[in-house]
C-alpha cells in the first residue's frame, strides 16, 4: 500500500500460536479487511513457537514481496502476551490492532474498531451475535459476569483476540503471562479508556471438542488475577491479615474447645488427631499473616515507585510571565476560560 | 519563572469548576504581598467538567502555575502525592479546592514553619460542616488516631498543613493516608505545630465525603503502626513471633518422645505431630524474617533515612566574621 516506512498509522499485529488455520488464507482475508480501511498499514505476524507450517506458509507470502508484511519468529512458545509485545517492538504505526490467529470476527469490521478511538484508547471486540450451545453460552455468562463483579466492568467477550489500542497503551502496560486477556480491566486501572465493539462474528469460528479443565482452571485464575490485582497490589495485609487473623482465630477456638473437653470430660487431649487440624489451621493463620506482613513491607518500603496515580501529566508554561496584580487586572476578564 | 520557587501550593481539585477561578484569584491575593518566589501546583484528579479546562487556562497565562492532570479520578491522596512530587519550593503547603480553607492562612503557616517546625497542621476549630455526617464522626477518629500514633492532632482531616519538603517528599502516600500524613510523618519524628484556621461553608459544588472513610482510615492507620514498628527490624519481629511457637513446639516433641521412653509405648501421633508442625512453622517465620530483611535492605525506606530528615545539627562552630565596612 504505501512504501515509506514513516508513513505507516497502523501496526497489525498477529501472535499465532498452536490454535491457528492456513495462514495464507488468513492473511489474504486480513489484507483484504485492512485495505477497506484506506489507512497505511503493517501486519506483524509472530509466530510463538516451531510452527513449521506457519513459517512456510509466511515464507511463500514474504516472498511474493509485500513490503507490509513482518514476520517475528520466536524458537520457543512464550504465550500470547509476550507474542504480541515481541510484534509490538517492531510495530511503527501510531494504532495498534491484535487480531487472532484463527477466524474469530469479520474482516470487514476491522474499522469499526479503528473508529472507536477517535475518543477511546482501548477498543475490545466483542463478537455478536454469537453462536454457540446453551451450556457454552452459560459458561461464559458466568465468567463475565464474575470479572464483571471483580472488576466493576460491564464485559462481554475476553476471549476474543480482535483489539485496537494507541500506541501509549501497550507501552506503559507491558503485558505478559496471561495478561492479554485482562488488556481491557488494566487498561481500564491504568485510567485508559476502554469501549467495546460489536464486531461480527466470523461464519468460520466455532470451537469443536470439550474444554479442558485447563481450560476452566484458565479461568478462574483470570477472574483470580483481576481480584488480586484490582482490590490487593496496594493493601495486601488487609486481604492476608484478614484471612490469617480468621484462620488463627478458627484454631484457637478449635484448641479452646479441646481443652475444654479434656478438662469438663477428662477426654486425653494428646491422642486426637484433631488437636493436629487445630495445630494446622492455626499456624497457617501465622503464616497468612507473616505473608501479608512481608507484601506490606515491599510496598512500603518501594511506595516511591509503586505509584497510585499513573500517567499524570505535567503542564507548565515558563515563558507564559506573571500576570499583572488583580487590583489593575483587566476588567471584565477573569481566570475562567 | 527562572528562579526556583520558595513556596509551593499544592492544591487538588475533583470537579470543582466554579471553585478554580475564585481559587486562583484568592492564593495570588494572599501570596503576592508575602514577597516569595512561589509556584502554585494544582493537580486534577481526572475532573469530568470543565475543571482541567479553567485550570489549563491559568497555566497558559501564569508561569508560577503548574497544572498536573490524571488521565482518571485517582483519590486525594494520590493527587496530594503528586502534586508532592512535583513542587519544587522549600516549603509546601497543601490545601483543599473547594475554598474551604482560606488561603490567607498561608502566611500563619509559613511564620511556623520558619520558626522551626517540620510540620504545621491546620485546625478547623469553628467548623462549618453538618454536625451528624462530618463533625462527630471525625472528633471521634481524631482521637483514635491521636491515641494510636501519639501525635495528639485535633483535626487531621483539614488538608491546610504546610511541610518543609526535604520531610514531606520521603514520606509514603498511598491509600487514603493524606488525612493522616503527621501520622505517617510520626515515624521521623518531626515536630509538629498545630494552629487555628479559618473554615468556610462550601459555597460551590457538592462535597465528595462520607463516613464511609472512618473505617479505611483505621485499618491504613493499623498498617502503618504496625509498619513503623517492624518495618526496621523484620528479623527481630518475626523472630519474637517465632520464639513462643518453637518452644511450643520443642516442649510438644520432647513430651512425646520421653513418654514413649518411659511407657516403652509408641509416641503419640497427635501431640508428636503437633510439635513438628510449631516447630516447621517457627522455622518458616524465621525464613520470612531473613526475607523481610532482604526485603528491607533493597528498598528505599530506611530508619537512618527518616532520622536524617529531622535531626538537628548542634556543634561548635568558629564563625569568621567579615566585617562589611
Amino acid at each position: 500500500m504505501s512504501d515509506s516506512n514513516s508513513a505507516i498509522r497502523l501496526s497489525v499485529i498477529v501472535p499465532v500460536g498452536a490454535r491457528h488455520t492456513d495462514v495464507r488464507e488468513l492473511y489474504a482475508e486480513y489484507r483484504m479487511g485492512l485495505e477497506r480501511l484506506r489507512t497505511p498499514y503493517e501486519l506483524i505476524f509472530v509466530v510463538d513457537g516451531p510452527h513449521r507450517d506457519v513459517l512456510g506458509g509466511l515464507e511463500s507470502i514474504i516472498d511474493a514481496a509485500e513490503s507490509n508484511l513482518v514476520v517475528v519468529a520466536l524458537n520457543k512458545s512464550f504465550g500470547e502476551s509476550t507474542a504480541i509485545m515481541a510484534g509490538f517492538e517492531r510495530a511503527r504505526g501510531e494504532l495498534i490492532m491484535t487480531l487472532p490467529a484463527y477466524h474469530q470476527v469479520d474482516p470487514q469490521d476491522l474499522g469499526k474498531l479503528l473508529a472507536v478511538l477517535d475518543d477511546k484508547d482501548v477498543a475490545i471486540g466483542w463478537r455478536w451475535p454469537r453462536a454457540g450451545g446453551v451450556l457454552e453460552r452459560a459458561r461464559r455468562a458466568l465468567f463475565h459476569r464474575f470479572v464483571g463483579a471483580v472488576s466493576g466492568m460491564r464485559l462481554h467477550d475476553l476471549g476474543c483476540g480482535a483489539r485496537a489500542m494507541k500506541r501509549v497503551v501497550l507501552e506503559e502496560l507491558s503485558l505478559y503471562g496471561d495478561q492479554h486477556r485482562l488488556l481491557a480491566v488494566l487498561a481500564d486501572r491504568k485510567g485508559f479508556k476502554v469501549a467495546e465493539v460489536e464486531l461480527r462474528q466470523s461464519g468460520r469460528d466455532h470451537f469443536e471438542g470439550v474444554y479442558r479443565p485447563r481450560e476452566y482452571a484458565h479461568l478462574v485464575l483470570d477472574v483470580f488475577t483481576v481480584f488480586f490485582l484490582v482490590r490487593f497490589t496496594k493493601k495486601p495485609l488487609r486481604f492476608f491479615g484478614m484471612l490469617g487473623a480468621s484462620m488463627f482465630g478458627l484454631g484457637a477456638l478449635l484448641v479452646l474447645y479441646l481443652v475444654f473437653e479434656r478438662l469438663v470430660f477428662g477426654d486425653s487431649l494428646a491422642d486426637r488427631p484433631a488437636l493436629i487440624l487445630s495445630a494446622l489451621v492455626v499456624v497457617l493463620g501465622l503464616q497468612l499473616f507473616a505473608l501479608g506482613l512481608l507484601a506490606e513491607l515491599i510496598i512500603f518500603t518501594h511506595a516511591r515507585h509503586i505509584k497510585d496515580y499513573q500517567g499524570a501529566e505535567i503542564i507548565h508554561y515558563p515563558q507564559a510571565g506573571v500576570p499583572r496584580p488583580l487590583r489593575e487586572a483587566r476588567p471584565g476578564k477573569t481566570a475562567v476560560s | 519563572m527562572i528562579e526556583a520557587p520558595k513556596l509551593s501550593v499544592i492544591v487538588p481539585f475533583f470537579n470543582e469548576e466554579e471553585n478554580v477561578g475564585p481559587l486562583y484569584d484568592a492564593l495570588v491575593a494572599a501570596l503576592d504581598p508575602l514577597g516569595l518566589a512561589y509556584e502554585l501546583v494544582l493537580v486534577d484528579d481526572g475532573s469530568g467538567d470543565a475543571t482541567l479546562a479553567r485550570l489549563h487556562h491559568l497555566a497558559r497565562n501564569d508561569s508560577r502555575v503548574v497544572l498536573v492532570r490524571f488521565r482518571r479520578n485517582c483519590g486525594q491522596t494520590a493527587a496530594m502525592a503528586a502534586g508532592i512530587e512535583t513542587a519544587r519550593g522549600e516549603v509546601l503547603v497543601t490545601m483543599d479546592g473547594d475554598l474551604q480553607n482560606d488561603p490567607a492562612d498561608i502566611g500563619m503557616l509559613l511564620g511556623r514553619i520558619e520558626a522551626g517546625f517540620d510540620i504545621v497542621v491546620g485546625w478547623r476549630f469553628n467548623r462549618q460542616d453538618k454536625l451528624v455526617s462530618r463533625k462527630i464522626p471525625s472528633r471521634i477518629a481524631n482521637r483514635l488516631i491521636g491515641r494510636v500514633t501519639g501525635v495528639p492532632i485535633h483535626d487531621n482531616g483539614c488538608s491546610l498543613k504546610a511541610y518543609r519538603a526535604s520531610l514531606i517528599k520521603h514520606i509514603p502516600l498511598y491509600s487514603e493516608m493524606h488525612r493522616f500524613i503527621p501520622a505517617m510523618a510520626s515515624i521521623a519524628a518531626p515536630r509538629i505545630a498545630e494552629i487555628k484556621v479559618r473554615h468556610h461553608a462550601r459555597r460551590f459544588g457538592k462535597s465528595k465525603y462520607g463516613l464511609s472513610r472512618v473505617y479505611k482510615v483505621l485499618l491504613d492507620l493499623l498498617v502503618i503502626k504496625t509498619l513503623a514498628s517492624f518495618a526496621a527490624r523484620p528479623l527481630l519481629w518475626f523472630a519474637t513471633l517465632a520464639l513462643p511457637i518453637l518452644l511450643a513446639g520443642t516442649g510438644l516433641l520432647v513430651s512425646a518422645l520421653l513418654d514413649s521412653l518411659l511407657t516403652g509405648s509408641a509416641p503419640s501421633l497427635p501431640l508428636a505431630g503437633c510439635g513438628l508442625i510449631f516447630l516447621t512453622a517457627a522455622f518458616m517465620l524465621l525464613c520470612s524474617g531473613a526475607l523481610g530483611e532482604l526485603v528491607y535492605h533493597l528498598g528505599d525506606m530506611r530508619d537512618h533515612q527518616f532520622a536524617r530528615l529531622t535531626q538537628q545539627l548542634r556543634a561548635h562552630t568558629v564563625t569568621v566574621e567579615t566585617q562589611a565596612q
